[in-house]
């Protein structure tokens, strides 16, 4: 088969990927750095045995999703273990981890059809996600959205995020051109933005956003509802600025941050440093300072990938986030049933904000708000949540065929 | 939900916009604002490139060393500046917390470029042991002596004076007081600040002042090219040319010149007969020969950035403001850099050099980079003009206001000017200036000397500008 072909050649590449950016990292120190080419080794087999189990035993689903998303994990452990060596051997872990839910999803998960009743189960856990660091987080890095529990650090709108979309899918699919359907939604939204706005969150609130509005969309297929949003959108975030000093502060910096670049914009004048000193084909891998960078491995790390290996490396991640959308809402168009289509576009366009707002925040594009970029970034919960995510669309892309 | 297909695609349409915008701005992002901000002083990756080479040194013309880089550590160097505030406008400082001015940005790329080939040279050499990276050093035009003699002659003043050779347009000396140790920049930096003479302003480049008479020079510039006849008129000089009730204009402690040739009215800075002048000529014509020496225009240079000197637009009803713009005064303003190069056209036969600060970029090895030769900027104002006007400057010296500027057995020109001004920080004793090049055969050097709040220009100025035209000379 031609396709099967193609996915291998694609796999290939990848391994080839991995090779060659952790034998680049070999021979930079003195004496040669034997750990990275176990990196390699590890990461690579890793690939392979889960491409092989869903070939083997699930033919049937969209195969490209798991490997567009291998090789963005792959830039990302690269570009982690050349930051900080003790991080990315936890990003393998979790790596594995991931992978294994991801497989583990897709194994265990009965037809997803039967889990479109349990609307309210969904309603509560993102309720009780999305508000948890609101009472019991801790402030890191200027956004009180952690929550720490002895010697583990997590974000909970991550999870938050798996419930909130499973809950807008689960009652969406009900709509039937009746307004009033789409009352409890819309406030069940509102909510969860304003516990982000509390927790300094304005990217999750931004995605949270997005991801609702799509989703509308396509429930819906109505425009006007689309521009209400917008509408409402605009008036909170007025308001936000009026009441809340961070928004005014972010809001700031995103307009001109040269006057503060020794404190408040500090973070977003450093990644600009960084980008534009990495030019078209970067400094190489190694040999450029994204150290200068604050939080380099999560929120930045894109920032540290164009310096050190250029602008088309950059373009060639937004280009992969954009082939993993596709993938992903193509499952959703195959797919008979509404609540496993809405489900699917929900993750999809989960995805792809959080890809979009955190490389435009870096850039200052848009005002910059700290968010991880999915599967490149240092951090276990993020990289498991989008592992689980992807799992689910990888189950509705074998129901669809 | 029956337009699935269509809402699929609307939305995957609507999100690749979104991503093609990530991606276009990322271009722009790289094309346009990257390279503005990449050499911008806060990027800590530049520091790290200069760290890696050991700064080369900066010279004065005779190869007396005016700095000395000292590696400190493996990733910190210290740069030692020899004569201290001497040379601080000049050549500029370099510090990790203060960022880079003058020369030392100028010239940074150079500075701290070390070539390759020597590089691969020194690795065959020395067996594989790099030796130490020295970035490539620069030959200045500045001389010691010159600068020296101008620095101790401003002793306490604020005010500027810069040297120039008039033929082509080598730079020998430039000072701006009060001055400040970019040793100790560390130390010092809250007492600069405080300091109400400002002392991190390089005066002679950028501190804007009102030229006053030493402007004279180029109205009568404009006289001499445009009025027919204008060296057999006669003025009359009653000490006052009243426009209205509210303006009028007056010479000089309100001396009285009565009836006076063109060439006295110059000798004797008669403002009276000079705003007459400056009224026939109209502002166009005054504002044309200003622009020709530079006003209101980029003053091609290498190794300095000189602030553009100003002149004024008028109405042709606006009578007192074209009479005292003539007069270097209302809203004309000029920096010493300027007022020297005009000084320097005149005794160049009316071309106008560009002026530089950098004659040679060698390698450690002493193998010469690049030479910087001079070039002329135009030909201001005809041979004709320019041989009157030396003669008026000489007279001036000889006979006029600027006899104070008169050193022995040397043929010393000049312009004095006594300029009012008015900075609210500042008391009313006007700026002194004097502009003047030696000898009157063979000019070897211009100045232009300005001592704010120095009163008279035939005095402090013109002693001065002797001064620092002697030490010039004397080599």
């Amino acid at each position: 088969m031609k396709a099967d072909k193609d996915e291998k050649r694609l796999l290939r590449y990848t391994y080839l990927l991995c090779i060659v950016c952790f034998l680049n990292l070999t021979i930079l120190k003195q004496p040669l750095d034997a750990g990275a080419l176990i990196m390699a080794a590890v990461t690579c087999v890793l690939i392979g045995y889960s491409y092989f189990i869903l070939r083997r035993y699930y033919p049937d689903g969209d195969k490209h999703i798991f490997l567009f998303a291998s090789v963005l994990s792959v830039i990302g452990i690269v570009m982690i273990y050349r930051l900080d060596m003790a991080a990315s051997i936890k990003q393998v872990i979790w790596f594995a981890i991931s992978v294994t839910g991801f497989i583990l999803t897709v194994v265990i998960l009965p037809d997803l059809k039967r889990f479109n009743r349990l609307k309210y189960v969904y309603l509560v856990g993102a309720i009780i996600f999305m508000g948890m660091a609101t009472v019991i987080g801790t402030e890191i890095n200027g956004s009180k959205n952690w929550v720490v529990m002895g010697s583990i650090h997590f974000q909970p709108s991550e999870f938050g995020k798996l419930f909130f979309v499973a809950y807008l899918a689960a009652t969406l699919k009900d709509y039937n051109n009746d307004f009033r359907k789409l009352i409890q939604p819309a406030v069940v939204v509102m909510v969860c933005l304003g516990f982000m706005v509390l927790q300094k969150d304005l990217g999750s609130a931004l995605i949270f956003f997005g991801i609702s509005v799509t989703m509308l969309y396509m429930a819906t297929s109505k425009v006007k509802y689309v521009l209400a949003c917008a509408g409402l959108f605009a008036a909170g975030s007025f308001v936000s600025y009026q009441i809340f000093d961070h928004v005014r502060l972010r809001f700031m910096i995103w307009q001109n941050p040269w006057p503060y670049a020794n404190n408040q914009s500090y973070q977003v004048v450093q990644s600009m440093y960084s980008i534009a000193s990495g030019g078209l084909t970067g400094t190489g891998l190694g040999l450029g300072h994204p150290e200068y960078v604050p939080v380099n491995t999560s929120d930045f790390i894109f920032s540290a990938i164009c310096e050190e290996l250029g602008i088309l490396t950059g373009f060639a991640i937004i280009i992969l986030y954009f082939l993993l959308f596709y993938r992903c809402m193509r499952a959703a168009f195959y797919v008979e049933d509404d609540f496993s289509r809405l489900l699917a576009v929900g993750f999809s366009s989960m995805i792809a904000c959080q890809a979009i707002v955190i490389i435009g925040g870096v850039m200052n594009m848009i005002p910059l708000t700290g968010i991880t970029m999915p599967l490149v970034s240092y951090g276990g919960s993020s990289m498991l949540i989008t592992f689980l995510a992807l799992g689910i669309i990888q189950k509705i892309s074998e129901e669809g065929r | 939900m029956n337009d699935i297909t269509k809402n699929i695609k609307t939305v995957m349409i609507v999100f690749l916009v979104f991503f093609i915008g990530v991606i276009s701005y990322l271009t722009y992002f790289e094309m346009i604002v990257g390279p503005q901000i990449v050499a911008n002083g806060g990027n800590k990756r530049v520091w790290v490139q200069r760290n890696d080479v050991l700064r080369g040194t900066i010279y004065d013309r005779d190869m007396r060393a005016l700095t000395k880089s000292i590696k400190v550590s493996s990733d910190v160097q210290k740069r030692e500046y020899t004569y201290g505030p001497l040379f601080a406008h000049a050549l500029g400082y370099l510090d990790v917390k203060y960022g880079i001015t003058g020369l030392e940005r100028k010239y940074d790329d150079q500075l701290i470029s070390s070539n390759i080939q020597d590089t691969i040279t020194n690795f065959i050499k020395y067996k594989g042991k790099l030796p130490e990276k020295v970035g490539n050093s620069v030959i200045t035009t500045l001389d010691y002596q010159v600068q020296k003699k101008a620095y101790d002659a401003l002793g306490s003043n604020r005010g500027a004076v810069v040297v120039l050779n008039p033929k082509t347009g080598e730079i020998l000396a430039m000072v701006s007081k009060p001055s400040f140790d970019p040793n100790s920049l560390e130390e010092d930096w809250a007492s600069i600040n405080s300091n109400k003479g400002k002392p991190l302003i390089n005066r002679a480049t950028a501190g804007l002042y009102p030229p006053g008479s030493t402007f004279k020079v180029i109205t009568a510039s404009s006289a001499i090219e445009n009025i027919s006849g204008i060296m057999e008129r006669t003025f009359q000089d009653n000490g006052k040319i009243v426009f209205n009730q509210n303006e009028s204009l007056s010479n000089y402690n309100g001396e009285v010149l009565g009836n006076i040739t063109f060439k006295q009215a110059f000798v004797h800075s008669s403002n009276v007969a000079f705003g007459t002048l400056g009224m026939e000529l109209g502002n166009s014509k005054l504002k044309d020969m200003a622009e020709k020496y530079n006003f209101n225009k980029d003053t091609p240079s290498d190794g300095v950035t000189i602030e553009n000197s100003r002149f004024p637009s008028y109405n042709f009803y606006e009578k007192g403001n074209i009479a005292q713009s003539a007069i270097g005064q209302s809203e004309v303003l000029a920096t010493p850099m300027e007022m020297a190069l005009a000084a320097s056209t005149i005794a160049n036969d009316g071309v106008m050099m560009r002026p530089y600060l950098v004659s040679q970029v060698v390698k450690s090895s002493g193998e010469t980079v690049k030479t910087i030769g001079s070039e002329s900027i135009r030909q201001v104002i005809s041979t004709s003009t320019a041989a009157t006007l030396k003669s008026f400057m000489r007279a001036v010296v000889t006979e006029g206001t600027g006899t104070g500027a008169a050193i022995p057995g040397i043929q010393v020109c000049g312009k004095t000017g006594t300029a009012d001004h008015q900075d609210a920080d500042m008391g009313s004793t006007p700026h002194a200036w004097f502009i003047g090049f030696a000898p009157y055969e063979n000019p070897q050097v211009a100045v232009a000397v300005i001592v704010e709040e120095g009163g008279q220009g035939g005095g402090v100025a013109a002693r001065i500008a002797a001064q620092v035209m002697q030490a010039a000379l004397s080599k």
